[in-house]
């Protein structure tokens, strides 16, 4: 069998990785537009970003695995595929393989700021953005984050410095709305950067280095975007697979063309935690989807079932979330100190996620519970945290 | 340049050189020692790149943070000598530093 992956991020490492170590009996082509080597993503927006790493300390694969036998890396853009006769188009060739498996990822939202200059502008994504990013910080005193999200405020730490000042500046009425208004406060109160909510950015105006906003000017001599992501969708829907917001695959990663696989944050799939289909963007989706996909090509499927999980590193605090859940479910907190604190995500008495911040044992307890199965929010509180409840449940 | 000796969960023995200043996780991963997941790339959030130190080389190396503590409580039979890999950081010292991977990382 001969497969061509259509990207190299985590979840195609992953793959490759999975099929590597199964034995695939095949030819596996894995298309790679980039000028790198595999990286890990998550450090750029981290300890990358703040310390002048060397790039190999990024590598993805392992040294026999980026260089198996099996694997032929092809330094190209897919332009489109052909699901029926399983074809592979890039700007010089087309290829032909049994199984397309999409890896394809997301991009960043860009907003287009009108007197906004380019060489201003900087997003984090990939590992271009992050090199240009840290060759124009050294002289900017004030930087300017657009977003809400956990990407903005982990930029915001990893470029804190005291000759810089530091804003966040969001859209809409709540900073950091993917996780509980406690958890919120603590990263929040925390962060070095001044926050505003409630901004619509009107323009750029060069001359006295701001934007203009609803509320005013704010400074910047540097703007980075952190506006949310966009799967990379188009391959897929230029053949009549895939939405804007995502490749739809059933739970062993296949989508409805049995030649088309999707893994990875493009994938949308059913979230047996979630009880309903969603499209993740976590290191835990990439990682499991994978590995899901290769179980399948390797001949021994077993469905999607893994519970997601998150992580977030702002300067001195270390988040981290077990499972997943709705904007909207409610919150209870179990644990508050000055150093810890633990948040229950819950509908009604189920609870859906726990975020736990710098108490690692809560988060590695949670994640455990879940996989044991539904988790009560009355036995939580009872119990009075998550490590407790889990040994109580093995005793 | 200073090595490390690698045993994997498969017993073999993998001689990893590294550059002061990188993790024993990053040494490891290039060299592709067999059965460090790390599946959260290094971040001391998934305690799946569980490994055992040679306890002769104790005093050497930097005690673990309580995160890292937590995490390793997690790991699959940890013992005194245990440590996620992503944060051991090598320098000259430890060229010679023998270390086991955990047979299983869950």
């Amino acid at each position: 069998m001969r497969l061509g992956i259509v990207g190299a991020g985590q979840s195609a490492c992953t793959l490759l990785a999975e099929l590597v170590q199964g034995e695939f009996d095949g030819q596996i082509l894995v298309f790679n537009g980039e000028p790198h080597r595999p990286y890990r993503r998550p450090p750029l927006s981290k300890s990358w970003l703040k310390m002048s790493a060397d790039t190999d300390t990024l590598r993805l694969l392992p040294e026999p695995v980026e260089n198996h036998i099996s694997i032929q890396w092809i330094k190209e853009w897919v332009k489109s595929i052909q699901p029926d006769n399983g074809e592979i188009h890039t700007e010089q060739a087309s290829y032909q393989v049994d199984q397309i498996i999409l890896a394809t990822g997301t991009r960043p939202r860009q907003l287009t700021i009108e007197g906004l200059p380019s060489e201003t502008t900087h997003v984090i994504r990939t590992l271009d953005d992050a090199e240009k990013l840290r060759q124009h910080v050294d002289h900017a005193e004030n930087i300017t984050v657009i977003g809400a999200g956990f990407l903005a405020f982990e930029i915001a730490a990893s470029l804190n410095h005291p000759d810089r000042t530091i804003r966040i500046v969001a859209k809409g009425n709540r900073l950091l709305p993917q996780v509980s208004l406690k958890t919120a406060h603590r990263l929040v109160d925390s962060s070095p950067a001044l926050t505003q909510v409630d901004t619509k950015i009107e323009s750029y105006d060069a001359n006295s280095k701001s934007l203009t906003t609803n509320r005013g000017p704010v400074p910047a001599d540097l703007v980075i975007v952190a506006a949310g992501a966009i799967p990379n969708t188009e391959v897929a829907m230029r053949c009549g697979l895939g939405t804007t917001d995502g490749i739809v695959t059933d739970v062993f990663m296949q989508t409805p063309h049995p030649k088309v696989s999707a893994i990875g944050e493009v994938s949308l799939h059913h979230q047996p935690h979630l009880g309903k289909s969603k499209r993740v963007e976590s290191i835990s989706e990439a990682n499991d989807s994978a590995a899901t996909c290769a179980k399948r090509l390797l001949g021994h499927p077993v469905p999607f079932g893994a519970i997601p999980w998150f992580w977030s590193d702002q300067g001195q605090l270390k988040l981290q979330i077990a499972g997943l859940c709705a904007r909207s479910d409610d919150e209870t907190c179990l644990i508050f100190s000055d150093t810890e604190c633990v948040v229950i995500r819950h509908c009604g008495d189920r609870v859906t996620a726990i975020e736990a911040i710098n108490v690692a044992k809560e988060f590695m307890a949670a994640r455990r519970l879940f996989e044991c199965g539904v988790v009560s929010l009355s036995a939580l509180v009872e119990a009075g945290s998550v490590f407790d409840l889990l040994q109580s449940s093995r005793s | 340049m200073p090595q490390l000796n690698c045993i994997d969960p498969r017993e073999q023995v993998i001689e990893v050189t590294f550059d002061p200043g990188e993790t024993i996780l990053q040494a490891a991963h290039r060299a592709g020692v067999g059965g460090i997941l790390a599946e959260c790339g290094g971040g001391c959030s998934c305690a799946t790149c569980h490994v055992i130190l040679d306890g002769t080389w104790d005093g050497t190396i930097v005690e673990p943070s309580t995160q890292e503590v937590d995490m390793l409580s997690f790991a699959v039979n940890p013992t005194p000598h245990s440590r996620l890999a992503c944060q051991v950081e090598l320098s000259d010292k430890h060229d010679g530093l023998s270390l086991s991977v955990a047979k299983r990382q869950y």
